[in-house]
């Protein structure tokens, strides 16, 4: 690895905010995250696709909330006291993402980033943006636009 | 059940349906007839053009499909038309989840305490039955099916404690409870903008968190399964 200035327009560095899923820890970029919120009651909309848990009140916007382990194909489970909604804003739209916990902050060079090869077969596949090695513990990094398809997005508006 | 009630009931409602299939077939009839009148050669004008003979096409099914429910009830920026200015609603509850109804959409509130409902048979599941109102014959449609058949089971329909009728429609919704009314201001809803999916669903009530059902074109939206399945 090149040892380069923390800025480096050749090998920037990256802010990812992590979560966790299962046994598994998530990043997302940074600039995604509006803001991260606990628990809430979230309020089912009649009709919905399965990956929508509901909408919440936030300070008088109606944000819909995404079932992130249903997206990603894990098991539901229980909401606990870490369990978090991550309010991102994705395809120009405010969104809340519903995740196990939310861990830190973490800055990796792009050059620590390593792409995943294409040829999952699951849905799930296409938003993995890549993996890194950080603090011995695989970061399974998610490109949040690419969680749902261009309609599945227009089709969140109308929540 | 009572024989002789179920009998007057099952009549009322098929000479009521054979009225509609009458009306419906003389409005088809109307609209193909200036379709036909185009194709004749000797009417068209001289001026005909390559483009205006390929304009001139056997009627569409639109032409003699009622309005579509979007359509018939949308107004200005997707917002229904009742909702330009402030409005009342009715809160009430289906499959325990809280819903929104305009009071201009509604007709009348009906308590059901037995059997006021009579099943007629070969009918679809979302059809529940006829219930007689002094109104005349309510046909009431199984709301949570429509509306949240993701969360749908058939120990619902043991729950309906009311029926709320659709103004101008012969519909009605069953519904498990029904609560206040109250007073909105169209900028607390948060409107679709695009109803492509979900045609019934006008918008959330911020401060309810709850559906605002456009009562209208869900009516609509039955009258064209309706008429999909006499069809059959």
């Amino acid at each position: 690895m090149n040892i380069t200035s923390a800025n480096s327009s050749d090998d920037p560095v990256l802010q990812w905010v992590t979560f966790r899923l299962e046994d598994e820890t998530y990043g997302i970029n940074v600039m995604q995250v509006q803001e991260v919120l606990r628990y809430s009651e979230i309020a089912p909309v009649p009709g919905a696709p399965t990956y929508v848990l509901g909408i919440i009140n936030l300070r008088g916007n109606v944000v819909t909330v995404i079932d992130t382990r249903q997206r990603f194909g894990l098991p539901s489970a229980e909401i606990t006291d870490n369990t978090r909604i991550v309010i991102i804003e994705a395809d120009k739209q405010v969104v809340g993402i519903l995740v196990d916990s939310v861990a830190e902050v973490v800055y990796l060079r792009e050059s620590e980033i390593e792409t995943t090869p294409n040829v999952g077969n699951e849905e799930a596949a296409r938003f993995i943006q890549g993996v890194c090695n950080k603090n011995d513990e695989l970061l399974i990094l998610v490109d949040l636009e690419k969680m749902m398809t261009a309609q599945e997005w227009a089709e969140l508006d109308g929540y | 059940m009572k024989p002789h009630k179920s009998q007057t009931a099952l009549q009322n409602y098929l000479d009521g349906l054979l009225q509609e299939a009458q009306v419906e077939l003389q409005e088809a009839r109307q609209t193909e007839l200036p379709v036909q009148e185009l194709e004749s050669p000797q009417i068209l004008p001289t001026l005909t053009t390559p483009a205006m003979d390929t304009v001139v096409k056997e009627p569409t099914p639109d032409l003699v499909v009622a309005v579509p429910a979007e359509a018939a009830s949308a107004g200005e920026g997707g917002r229904p038309y009742w909702a330009d200015q402030p409005f009342e609603c009715l809160l009430f509850d289906v499959a325990g989840l809280k819903l929104a109804v305009p009071l201009v959409s509604l007709g009348s509130i009906y308590p059901l305490d037995g059997d006021e409902i009579t099943p007629i048979f070969a009918q679809p599941d979302w059809f529940i039955g006829v219930m007689r109102t002094a109104a005349g014959n309510l046909k009431v449609l199984d709301t949570a099916r429509w509306i949240m058949p993701e969360r749908y089971n058939e120990k619902l329909r043991d729950n309906f404690r009311f029926i709320i009728s659709i103004d101008g429609h012969a519909w009605g919704l069953a519904v498990n409870a029904v609560h206040e009314s109250i007073r909105l201001q169209p900028e607390s809803v948060k409107w679709r903008t695009s109803r492509a999916e979900r045609k019934w669903l006008a918008g959330i009530v911020i401060e309810h968190m709850c559906a605002l059902v456009d009562v209208q074109a869900l009516a609509g939206l039955v009258g064209e399964k309706e008429k999909a399945q006499e069809k059959k």
